[in-house]
């Protein structure tokens, strides 16, 4: 049962790899939204600056001038700050998605280095070798069976296929 | 009245004075020119030989007969340009312009560059003309750079104006209508021919038969104008002296073999999907 799957294990493994890469921007979001805990900070600080506008707004810069300048300097201030966390932020985010995408493909390479190591010698499905003439050795590397379809070959076919559907869908 | 004489004749003194100005600046930018060019040009004789630079130069390129500037590299016809505005050949009658692999090169800027650089270029071949006899090689040089300064400056904006779109929708593969026929037809033949040919027949003959029915029905479906992407082995092989014409058909010819690869994983892939359901279901053994 175990041999006779082997052809959907490696279509099933090749579509989540093909999933994960269209995912990946999605998910380094997410992880560097997880990661990050001054977010609730940053709104905080964005709320803060938005009132001492509507404030400043308010005051009569002629009349109250000492009181406009003190709200000026601290919105500057509490800008600078919102700045500096907002670079820092995306550096951070830039940062997770470089991660996020060099695990990635670390992992899609030991799959297929894993999934090619274990079906070296088997092939991950048999026909009989007159039906694929005259390419039945091309098809069957690196196993050498007669009519047997090779982990290579499936690997390819089911990478083109995969990747021309998702396209199609997407 | 006489004031008025004198006046007129003050300026006429002036404004020749103002000329005369200008054109020694104008003899002094050559000079510079020449200098940063490494051109050890000698003075021109005073026999009709003499130019100025702010005349018009190509005539003097028709009436070259030295070997070298036949066979120069630098005659090569720019894949992305045609020659200087003197030549007879026209832009849309050019065929490496015809087969650039840059189709949709935005007008204006094309314009605008094509403006400057073929002045650059028509100065340069004036001057080349004019000192041919003194030194060649530096001046066929300089053609050559410039030819390829051009094909140079065209990527540059052709990748500026693609860069967004490619941003967009980056690893979207195009899906005309032929393709999907394609794609579909080799889905359709893959069951057939494990249902009723397999039996008789290896499974790539009736694909092949398909790929020949393809190409010739390939010329009843809409042309699609592809928008060929400018990779780095594009402009690579067009800095290195390729025409674009060669270019264009060889990466047609990929295409072709492209999307022939394709119909065969998706008419390999439906035939060992048929043949494992079958299976299955044990309607049958191979």
């Amino acid at each position: 049962m175990a041999a006779g799957c082997a052809w959907f294990l490696v279509l099933g493994s090749v579509f989540l790899c093909n999933l994960m890469k269209i995912l990946l921007p999605t998910i380094s979001t997410f992880l560097s939204k997880m990661v990050q805990k001054d977010a609730e900070q940053e709104s905080e600080m964005r709320t803060e600056i938005q009132q001492m506008k509507k404030e400043q707004s308010s005051i009569s810069m002629m009349d109250e001038f000492a009181r406009y300048a003190r709200l000026e300097r601290k919105i500057n201030k509490t800008t600078d700050k919102l700045k500096t966390h907002v670079q820092s932020r995306t550096a951070q985010q830039a940062k997770m998605k470089w991660v996020v995408n060099i695990v990635f493909y670390i992992l899609q390479a030991a799959l297929m280095v894993s999934l090619i190591w274990k079906y070296y010698s088997d092939p991950v499905t048999v026909v009989p070798s007159k039906w694929i003439a005259p390419v039945e050795r091309l098809v069957a590397f690196p196993t050498g069976v007669a009519g047997g379809v090779g982990i290579t070959c499936w690997l390819v076919v089911c990478n083109k296929v995969i990747t021309l559907g998702l396209s199609t869908i997407s | 009245m006489e004031s008025v004489e004198e006046k007129t004749g003050s300026i006429s003194a002036a404004q020749l004075r103002a000329e005369k100005r200008r054109r020694k600046l104008l003899l002094n930018s050559e000079d510079r020119m020449n200098r940063i060019v490494g051109s050890t040009k000698k003075e021109p004789d005073n026999s009709g030989a003499s130019r100025r630079p702010t005349e018009p130069r190509f005539h003097l390129d028709l009436d070259r007969t030295e070997p070298w500037s036949l066979s120069s590299a630098s005659q090569r016809p720019s894949p992305f340009l045609s020659e200087a505005p003197g030549a007879t050949r026209s832009h849309t009658a050019t065929p490496e312009r015809r087969g650039s692999p840059l189709p949709d090169f935005s007008e204006p800027r094309r314009a605008s560059l094509e403006g400057d650089l073929a002045g650059l270029r028509q100065r340069a071949k004036g001057e080349r003309a004019g000192s041919d006899e003194v030194s060649g090689s530096p001046r066929r040089g300089f053609q050559q750079y410039l030819s390829r300064l051009d094909d140079a400056m065209k990527l540059r904006s052709q990748l500026a104006s693609e860069k967004p779109a490619q941003e967009g929708g980056s690893d979207i593969e195009e899906f005309d209508p032929f393709r999907v026929f394609r794609l579909v037809g080799s889905i359709l033949l893959a069951v057939f021919v494990r249902v009723f040919v397999c039996k008789y027949l290896s499974i790539f003959a009736p694909f092949l038969t398909l790929e020949l029915a393809y190409m010739g029905l390939s010329k009843y479906f809409p042309k699609v104008e592809k928008k060929t992407k400018t990779t780095v082995l594009t402009a690579a092989l067009l800095l290195s002296g390729i025409p674009a014409e060669v270019i264009n058909r060889s990466m047609d010819t990929y295409r072709r073999m492209g999307d022939v690869f394709s119909d065969l994983c998706a008419y390999f892939f439906t035939f060992i999907i048929s043949h494992e359901i079958l299976l299955l279901f044990g309607s049958e053994t191979p």
